[in-house]
């Protein structure tokens, strides 16, 4: 039998050993038919040469800026400095550009009097007449200025619903320029392409007193259309059944926010940026994982380029996945290839949440390799896998925000998505990274967890399973009262001491804990990393036909280690253990277990975990049984390299690193979720990398 | 008959005891019989006839036709609805993997005639044959179904299946499983449930309507009738995709009551 596995993938090859085949799903049609505008290179921002500044690197291409990274920092970044005149060279892991952005919602949270709060504050709509939805905030909740947002960014009272502080420990200067760029930030984004909606409350972390979220949008038209702001209908998805190429995850309606017809998510951001960056001349290096920044003494000097590998995905038949769009690509197959910078590196490598070892520092627990981080299925092995971070850290950078995975309600939770080792993650037919995917999963809303149990490795149940997919939300506009904050919207009242009172937090303290309790210790941990495991839902064949669910591929696959059908509960036990990678024990229990939960519905209460008051129970006998995969996500990242200012990494003596630069989930010292943090971040990173000296 | 090194059961196994699964490193490897009980009504009227399911399954994956088993009643639990006492005390264990659990050995009771309710060894109260019959959607459960007989007085009560083996050639080692009777007096009100969409205020069929241990089904016009005993109660109307409606209801008399249900909001992935 295969040894167990005790630590995470590193293979890039073993993305496509367990697959969703496209046959497995509702035909989608074609694949995207994406391409329209694709720029002509004007400029030479790489050329071959030998030039070797610290004597001992031959390098294979030079750029004034080399950005590692073409997603949510990187992107803006490489624009930024392009349009300033320098010469950029992208590098990314990955096959496509966009990072974790290209599969998110696509909420941009900025402020200070922003373009977007001046528009809707005017009662105005955009200059194409795609925004014709009606204001959706007063215009008292969108009028602010910058001194105003960096109060709301670093306010020491604001106490979440797990009695963290978000804003409290965000560093000073780094979200005094964050207040400062907030405006050019969503200006330069709608001068590269990108629309954006009316604004709509705030999101995770971005501030409790106004509004300042935007949302990303095309609107369908004939065909996709960057410069005309249209997508067709095949590419942004039909609910359920197909995503594309250029739009991985299905793009939901934003009729609300912008008008009919509006398809909205983080697709309308990425494309957009990767988009205008090519047509500007910004080159690419895709399947090139950064391996190393190169310095000219390991803790003194400048920072002078970069050393990658060769890190290509394929497909289940073998081919290499290529990005959507070419025209920009070096498309380089050297196994380690030297990049030199001539004035700057900007780290937007992302997050640590696919690094276990990193992760870990954080929260021990989470050093079992089992669960992964959101997007491991479109990012790949080494996505997220925190090498911008250490990379930084080997040439002498300090870190900051260490504390601050822990003041994200959403840092880690259970998705209620069962059978699937990347419950995050939505691609369907269409984009190249579905088969990825294994499964797509069994996705229940919270009702739908009555008609199961949950248990740990060992077999035993461990929470009210009608409460494990119960998320903290983040401390945002408008809050109030059952959200944090003693009042809601604009009667929050900054720093006020109130906030943080005892009274407050006692009156709403809600952390929900499912996530603490799976990673407990149990009977099968062992020394020395004490793993906790995987955990698994239990239901049986009367739960599917009462609740309606679909347990057919692609949902779920009897051979991917992530779901099992049994005629017993014995047998299922015994398939677990034998069919998945990180079951490394028996469980012992799984039997008793149900055997006692089938009492408990028969006395209609539960000892244990209190189950029974907010939905009836249901016993678990009927045959075949079912075990799938339920596993928590580490979605975001907070905690990676202190940055100033100006974007610039600093070292332990407080001093920047000359040329370089970091941004978004690969830096530290602050607790904003989502996009805004990194856009901004990649702006600031671009603008003054250019201002840089050889 | 299946390899019983190839099953699916058996790998590893006797690295963790009381497991329930084989040890492929024995010479003398035993097939083990499991056996599930399913369709078990949630409420039986005293002294009526009920019928369950019973299935029994070879780790080897045995053809079980012809395998016999009986039906065992151990008594009412002292503990009764909504006791919230120690899983020690519940007495629902599985019987056939604890030690000293009380019905290893019933057998010798056979024909006695005497109904020891509440014994260790509990009171055969039927017997049943496996015809041959494989339960859809499994690989190898043989499966019978029983008619039995409640007792003749309320409660939650304890009984058991275990296997007795076959005539094949390879011996099979007793299974077995309990379960628990929920016996009921004549209730007495009728409870008379309207299922609609809140939004839509449309009757929603199929749903699924618990008064504990009174179930019932939502119809066509989205109704439902319980008959239950006078006393409190939890109802619980519930249906995919709609949020649980819950209502306390203290029940005297026939009584109606409406919910509308909620579909369950999507909620936000940031």
């Amino acid at each position: 039998m295969a040894r167990k596995k005790d630590s995470d993938q590193k293979d890039p090859k073993r993305q496509g050993e367990k697959s969703v085949t496209r046959r497995d799903f509702v035909k989608a049609g074609a694949a995207a038919s994406v391409g329209a505008g694709a720029a002509v290179l004007t400029t030479s921002g790489t050329a071959l040469t030998q030039v070797s500044p610290t004597e001992a690197v031959r390098w294979t291409y030079e750029a004034d800026v080399v950005v590692i990274g073409a997603g949510c920092t990187g992107l803006p970044a490489a624009i930024r400095a392009r349009d300033l005149g320098a010469s950029v060279i992208v590098i990314d892991q990955n096959f496509d550009p966009g990072g974790k952005m290209l599969h998110s919602g696509g909420q941009i949270s900025l402020g200070g009097g922003d373009p977007l709060q001046l528009r809707d504050i005017k009662g105005e709509g955009d200059k194409e007449g795609f925004v014709t939805a009606p204001r959706q905030q007063t215009v008292a909740e969108l009028t602010e200025d910058t001194d105003f947002l960096f109060r709301d960014h670093t306010d020491w009272s604001v106490m979440d619903t797990a009695a963290q502080a978000p804003y409290r420990y965000n560093e000073r200067d780094l979200h005094r320029a964050y207040a400062d760029n907030c405006y050019a930030t969503r200006e330069f984004l709608m001068a590269n392409y990108v629309r954006m909606g009316r604004i709509s409350g705030t999101h995770g972390n971005g501030g409790m007193s106004r509004a300042r979220r935007a949302v990303t949008f095309f609107m369908e038209g004939p065909t996709t259309d960057v410069k005309k702001g249209t997508i067709s209908k095949q590419d942004a998805g039909i609910a359920g059944k197909s995503s594309s190429h250029f739009a991985p995850r299905f793009m939901e309606d934003g009729t609300k926010v912008a008008s009919k017809g509006a398809r909205t998510n983080g697709a309308a951001l990425a494309r957009p940026l990767e988009f205008s960056a090519r047509e500007k001349g910004v080159r690419f290096i895709l399947n090139r994982h950064m391996d190393e920044i190169i310095r000219e003494q390991q803790f003194s000097g400048r920072v002078v380029g970069i050393r990658a590998s060769y890190s290509p995905r394929f497909d289940p038949s073998g081919a290499r996945l290529e990005s959507l769009w070419q025209n920009g690509n070096i498309d380089d197959r050297t196994e380690t290839i030297y990049i030199r910078a001539r004035k700057a590196i900007i780290i937007g490598a992302g997050g640590h949440g696919a690094n276990p070892q990193f992760r870990s520092m954080f929260y021990p627990a989470w050093r079992e390799p089992a669960f992964v981080s959101s997007g491991w299925a479109l990012l790949g092995p080494r996505g997220q896998d925190a090498s911008g971070i250490i990379a930084g850290m080997r040439v002498g950078a300090n870190l900051a925000g260490m504390q601050q995975n822990l003041s994200y309600g959403s840092t880690f939770h259970f998705p209620g998505n069962l059978a699937t080792r990347d419950p995050y993650t939505d691609m369907l037919p269409g984009h190249p990274t579905f088969s990825m995917r294994g499964s797509t999963g069994i996705n229940l809303l919270t009702d739908s967890f009555q008609h199961l149990i949950v248990v740990n490795q060992v077999g035993k149940r461990f929470f009210n399973e009608m409460l494990v997919t119960t998320r903290q939300g983040g401390a945002a506009f408008p809050a109030g009262p059952g959200k944090g904050q003693p009042k809601k919207g604009l009667d929050h009242v900054q720093l006020d001491w109130r906030n943080a009172s005892v009274e407050n937090i006692k009156a709403t303290y809600s952390e929900p804990n499912s996530v603490h309790a799976a990673l407990a210790m149990n009977e099968g941990s062992k020394a020395p990393d004490f793993f906790s495991g995987p955990i698994w839902a239990i239901f049986d064949r009367a739960a599917v036909e009462r609740d309606k669910w679909n347990i057919d591929p692609p949902f779920t696959s009897l051979t991917n280690g992530f779901f099992f059908k049994a005629d017993t509960i014995e047998e299922l036990a015994a398939k677990i253990l034998k069919g998945h990678e990180f079951q490394r024990v028996p469980l012992t229990y799984l039997k008793e277990t149900v055997a006692k939960w089938n009492s408990y519905v028969d006395k209609g209460s539960d000892p244990d975990f209190a189950r029974g008051s907010d939905a009836p129970m249901h016993r678990i006998d009927t045959p075949p049984f079912y075990a799938a995969a339920f596993y928590p996500v580490w979605h975001d990242s907070y905690g990676g390299l202190r940055i100033n200012g100006r974007a610039q990494v600093i070292d332990m003596q407080g001093e920047p690193i000359p040329g370089l630069f970091a941004g978004g989930e690969s830096s530290g010292g602050g607790n904003q979720h989502g996009l805004g943090r990194a856009l901004v971040h990649g702006y600031i990173a671009g603008t003054n990398a250019v201002k840089e000296t050889t | 008959m299946s390899d019983p090194q190839g099953s699916a059961i058996g790998d590893r196994g006797s690295e963790e005891p009381g497991s329930g699964i084989g040890d492929p490193g024995s010479e003398t490897l035993a097939h083990i019989t499991n056996v599930v009980v399913w369709d078990i009504p949630s409420a039986i009227v005293v002294g009526e006839k009920f019928r369950i399911k019973v299935g029994m399954k070879c780790s080897a994956e045995c053809d079980l036709t012809g395998s016999h088993f009986e039906i065992y009643d151990h008594g009412v639990e002292e503990s009764g609805i909504g006791d919230q006492g120690s899983e020690a005390g519940s007495g629902i264990g599985d019987p056939g993997s604890e030690e000293g659990s009380g019905i290893r050995d019933p057998g010798s009771e056979e024909g006695s005639g005497i109904r020891d309710r509440g014994s260790r060894e509990g009171t055969r109260v039927a017997t049943g044959t496996l015809s041959g019959d494989v339960w859809p959607g499994t690989t190898g459960l043989y499966v019978a179904e029983v008619e039995l007989e409640a007792p003749a007085a309320e409660g939650l009560y304890t009984w058991s299946v275990r296997s007795l083996g076959s005539d094949a050639e390879i011996p099979h080692p007793d299974g077995s499983i309990s379960f628990g009777v929920r016996v009921v007096s004549h209730p007495e009100y009728l409870v008379t449930v309207e299922t609609v969409d809140k939004e839509s205020q449309m009757p929603l069929s199929g749903a699924r309507v618990v008064m504990h241990p009174y179930k019932a089904v939502t119809d066509e016009r989205g109704i439902a009738q319980v008959r239950v005993a006078k006393g409190a109660y939890r109802l619980f109307v519930s249906q995919s995709r709609y949020l649980t409606f819950g209502l306390l209801v203290d029940v005297d008399a026939d009584m109606t009551a409406r919910a509308e249900l909620c579909v369950e909001p999507v909620q936000e992935r940031n």
